[in-house]
């Protein structure tokens, strides 16, 4: 540096109306004419829903109908005697929610701190809370409140295991997933009691329980959990097959996308009662819930097939190129570097799939199952004093779809920035 | 014919090409090349774009399909045989212009990646000989950044050091500096200096014409897919044949 050359001056502060709520609000709300009439319009619309808004669900609203519908929302007519004659069926519910809680406790023993504990302290807690539901003694035993607060201890023992023991591996929680996903079906729907003698009908501590008697939110919760993981696997699958090089293994799958894309949901639930059964050996046992579950899913897996096979498209061929030239073998190259990088780059459109599936479970009504939507719907329209209430009835179901899906979309923000989307 | 050849005694070829022909839909983009390279030399192939040089190395381990002639890799010919394809692609490193790195994995898992899967090894074996890599090509503090974190150069050494730890008997480089900022071509150039003095057999599209009459035992000069011209690095770059050569020398010299 040449000697005598003037220092640059070191950097100042900016002035204060550049910085904090000020700056801000110059630089977002008000920085020309045009953008300070739009703030004040958009101020003064939004003051005025937000005051309406309000008034509205403190004041004017009735809320009884979703305090007298209460556990209705959540499993529908399982509990009744017509469902479960004979037996309290209450706590195979409970006692689901208590393995699931342990499962999400043993995921976040496994993981660690991050978005796994969330989810699990939010399961675990919010389950345990309902324990504390203002209803009287009579409409909600001790008995109910006690295995919803168990869900907490639950937790912690998953935690435990999953943290302490040899059973806690990343390998282990996905396989203990669908043992958990299919002991839950078989504690809802029981087993058939043996007969001893001839005659006397079997007694069993698992008295099964119709379907069609499944309902609310339970229903919608086991037709997405189960739709969401069966489909992104058949999604896959059918994305490679669409691009494969074998002309019938193509077909197929072309021919399974577009009519599985072509026929609205309802229909092929419509369909799916004369139709699944076709495809199935006469004595597979089956009902309306299977039923619907097969086509929910083979719908959601063909859009599924097409996200996945618009991130496929989306890698560099040198991606291709660079791993066969190290001697990786066709699958490997699929498997190691293909999906992992194109799962990752459409991993919005794979959750908003998983979302819209998560909704389209309301359509199971239309073969007559009570999900939270319908459960309310046919509780109004069958007490006529309850009539007037249909507004806050929907405003709550929609605010409970809405805290679904906006967690799934929260949870899917987070895996994102964990695997840095979009940065590398 | 060069020093590297008589040192290693009965230097073997190591890659014998005769008469490939090949065609992109109805473009001969490559005619009649025939060539035999000796283990341990190093070849340098230059040419104006288009001239089919990247095509040709492309064509030794199958990334592009010859369609007519004979290429045969330490002793396998590239036939439709899948598993002929696959063994001479693990005895053949590439290098790429774009570099390639897999950008979902750290630079350490670039490395590892192959040789656990392909060659078996454990992951102990496969890290320690990919930090042996990266110290090579003086990286090692790099190994648990993803590729994107790495400057262009730093990213084509890693994808050398990737090459690299497939133990391969010959690489290929696709104009390995192409794609760099000119104050990083010399730290990849200089990697390949030195995998250049251990021995390897390497093949190498390249631009940088000091760099060719430094490393090179023999330059092919190619234009509109044939071979125009191959010779000693001193006599083609003193002592030019073809009016091709001349004129391509005058233009970039």
């Amino acid at each position: 540096m040449v000697a005598g050359t003037p220092q640059p001056p070191a950097s100042l502060p900016p002035p204060r109306t550049e910085v904090g709520a000020l700056g801000w609000a110059k630089h977002n709300l008000f920085s020309s004419q045009f953008n300070s009439a739009l703030t004040v319009v958009f101020g003064i619309a939004i003051a005025a829903a937000l005051w309406f808004g309000l008034k509205w669900v403190l004041v004017d609203a009735n809320w009884t109908v979703i305090v007298r519908l209460g556990g209705r929302f959540i499993i529908g007519q399982y509990n009744t005697e017509a469902a479960c004659a004979g037996q309290n069926c209450f706590w195979r519910p409970q006692a689901s929610l208590l393995l699931i809680a342990a499962l999400m406790g043993m995921a976040w023993g496994v993981v660690g701190a991050g978005v796994m504990r969330q989810i699990a302290l939010v399961i675990g807690v919010g389950a345990a809370a309902f324990a504390l539901l203002p209803y009287s003694m009579d409409t909600m035993g001790m008995d109910v409140r006690l295995l919803l607060a168990a869900n907490l201890p639950a937790l912690a023992l998953g935690w435990a295991l999953g943290r302490y023991t040899p059973l806690g591996t990343v390998r282990n929680i996905p396989i203990l997933g669908v043992v958990i996903f299919l002991l839950t079906l078989v504690l809802l729907r029981g087993v058939p009691g043996v007969s001893l003698l001839q005659g006397v009908p079997g007694v069993s501590l698992l008295q099964p329980v119709r379907v069609i008697y499944w309902g609310g939110l339970m229903l919608n919760l086991i037709l997405a959990v189960g739709g969401i993981a069966v489909s992104l696997p058949i999604g896959i699958a059918l994305a490679l097959g669409r691009r494969s090089s074998l002309p019938v293994v193509k077909t197929v799958c072309v021919v399974f996308i577009e009519v599985f894309r072509g026929v609205p949901l309802i229909t092929l639930l419509f369909m799916s009662q004369t139709l699944v059964p076709l495809a199935f050996p006469e004595d597979f046992p089956q009902n309306s819930l299977f039923r619907a579950g097969v086509v929910i899913t083979l719908f959601s897996a063909a859009y599924m097939a097409e996200n996945i096979r618009g991130g496929l498209q989306a890698l560099h061929p040198g991606q291709v190129e660079a791993a066969r030239a190290l001697g990786l073998a066709g699958w490997q190259t699929t498997m190691f570097i293909e999906l992992p990088q194109a799962i990752r780059n459409v991993i919005p459109a794979i959750v908003g799939q998983f979302i819209g599936l998560f909704k389209d479970t309301s359509l199971v009504y239309i073969i007559g199952m009570l999900d939270i939507v319908e459960i309310g719907r046919a509780f109004i329209l069958g007490n006529v004093e309850y009539r007037a209430s249909a507004r806050e009835l929907f405003v709550f179901v929609a605010v409970v779809f809405w805290i679904f899906t906006y967690s799934m979309s929260y949870v899917s923000g987070r895996i994102e920035e964990h695997m840095g989307v979009g940065r590398r | 014919m060069t020093e590297n050849g008589t040192e290693e005694g009965a230097a073997e070829d190591i890659i014998i090409c005769r008469g490939v022909n090949k065609w992109f839909g109805n473009f001969h983009v490559l005619k009649d090349v025939s060539t035999t390279v000796r283990q341990g030399e190093k070849i340098v192939i230059v040419g104006p774009s288009g001239s089919g040089k990247s095509t040709f190395i492309r064509t030794i381990n199958r990334l592009e399909e010859h369609q007519s002639g004979d290429i045969i890799v330490d002793g396998i010919e590239l036939t439709e045989d899948v598993r002929n394809i696959d063994a001479i692609r693990s005895e053949v490193g590439m290098v790429f212009q774009q570099f390639n790195l897999f950008p979902h994995l750290t630079v350490m898992q670039n490395i590892t990646l192959a040789p656990m899967k392909v060659r078996h090894w454990s992951r102990s074996v496969a890290e320690e000989a990919g930090l042996e890599l990266l110290t090579r090509v003086g990286i090692p503090e790099q190994a648990e950044k993803y590729p994107i974190e790495l400057s262009g150069g730093q990213q084509q050494r890693v994808a050398i050091a990737r090459a690299l730890a497939m133990q391969p008997r010959i690489m290929l480089f696709d104009e390995p500096t192409s794609a760099l900022d000119p104050e990083m071509i010399n730290e990849v150039l200089d990697a390949m200096r030195e995998l250049a003095n251990s021995g390897m057999t390497m093949l190498i599209v390249t631009h940088e014409i000091g760099f060719a009459r430094e490393v090179a035992d023999r330059i092919i000069m190619m234009d509109e897919g044939r071979i125009v011209e191959e010779s000693s690095a001193n006599d083609f770059f003193d002592n030019p044949k073809s009016e091709r050569t001349k004129l391509f020398l005058s233009q970039i010299l």
